[in-house]
């Protein structure tokens, strides 16, 4: 699973999520995407399991890049655990997305199968996203 | 070669983001003619119209005869913004130029063929630029830059040298720039989904 090798700081702030992604929102390597709709925090297990759902229908003959990396911990409390004694353990790692944010980019020769294989891997997502290609209209 | 179309364009636009949404409202895109050393006009242009202008065989590539308050003005679109989800055009800039002085534009790249030997071999033949940077007049300007990819082999890659462009066009760039590649499946992707189907392992961020 994706995550840092090495962090500056072990624990972050959860921060807020407003606005709409300023940069990444286009394809830039493949021919077909997969593009977030609303914001949200996507983890590591969340990336690889659409990842695993995008190569194991495509089998062979295509390529996947991955957009996003989970660089932010996400820290938790110990189950019944009395509030307070400080900031809990870092638990997992999460991507931070925003609306318009072009997670997945995939280059395969039939069309159809890209875009099963896309619709496969944002059945694993947390959030709303929708297929994309690089045609586009005025 | 491109096809001219004429488009109109009205000019003291109301300038500001809310005056510009309220534009966007309207159906009008708010945009800016400059160029050729004349003082910039902010304008804005129907949708539609601009829609049926850069859906032309040239695309956005499309040489326009641009009317802003009776003045003709022979442009090109130098960029276009789009809102990040609904992909719809929020600002266009359209720069003046000369028909006759060369001018540097992004041509969209298309591969022609069926490269058998690298769909044999389980791989894909794979543009690695969508467009090329061109130098050319706006005379001779294509609207797209053909690549035969027939007879590409495992591995391959075509740069920028090799590229065929039509006479009187020259590209603009590092010459060794690949401009189509083969791609392949790396060995751990094919193999992987039997290691894959772990998903009980625990998620410990070990990275500190």
């Amino acid at each position: 699973m994706l995550m840092p090798r090495k962090v500056k700081h072990r624990k972050h702030h959860r921060g807020r999520m407003t606005g709409m992604s300023k940069g990444g929102n286009e394809l830039a390597f493949g021919e077909y995407g997969i593009q977030a709709l609303e914001p949200g925090w996507l983890t590591a297990r969340q990336i690889e399991a659409a990842r695993i759902a995008m190569t194991r229908h495509i089998k062979r003959g295509g390529k996947v890049w991955i957009n996003i990396f989970p660089d932010k911990p996400v820290t938790k409390k110990p189950a019944e655990t009395r509030m307070g004694s400080g900031k809990g353990n870092p638990e997992f790692w999460v991507a931070v997305v925003k609306p318009g944010r072009i997670l997945f980019e995939l280059s395969f020769p039939n069309p159809e199968t890209a875009r099963e294989a896309l619709d496969r891997a944002v059945q694993k997502l947390p959030i709303k996203a929708r297929v994309v290609t690089r045609e586009e209209t005025i | 070669m491109s096809n001219q179309t004429s488009l109109t364009a009205v000019a003291n636009r109301p300038t500001g983001s809310s005056a510009s949404r309220r534009l966007r409202a309207e159906g009008r895109i708010p945009g800016v003619l400059y160029g050729h050393g004349m003082t910039p006009i902010a304008l804005s242009v129907e949708r539609r119209d601009l829609r049926v202008a850069l859906s032309g065989p040239a695309g956005v590539n499309a040489i326009l005869e641009l009317s802003v308050d009776g003045s003709t003005y022979p442009a090109i679109v130098k960029e276009l913004q789009r809102h990040p989800v609904r992909r719809t055009v929020s600002h266009i800039d359209f720069q003046q130029i000369n028909m006759n002085e060369e001018i540097t534009v992004a041509v969209p790249v298309r591969l022609t063929g069926n490269a058998k030997a690298v769909l044999a071999e389980g791989g894909l033949v794979d543009a690695a630029v969508d467009t090329i940077d061109i130098r050319c007049t706006a005379m001779t300007l294509p609207n797209e830059i053909v690549i035969d990819v027939t007879e590409m082999q495992p591995y391959d890659v075509i740069r920028l040298s090799e590229v065929a462009l039509p006479a009187g066009v020259s590209a603009v760039g590092d010459p060794d720039t690949a401009v189509v590649t083969t791609l392949f499946q790396s060995k751990e992707e094919v193999a992987a989904p039997a290691a894959e189907a772990d998903p009980a392992a625990p998620a410990a961020p070990a990275a500190e």
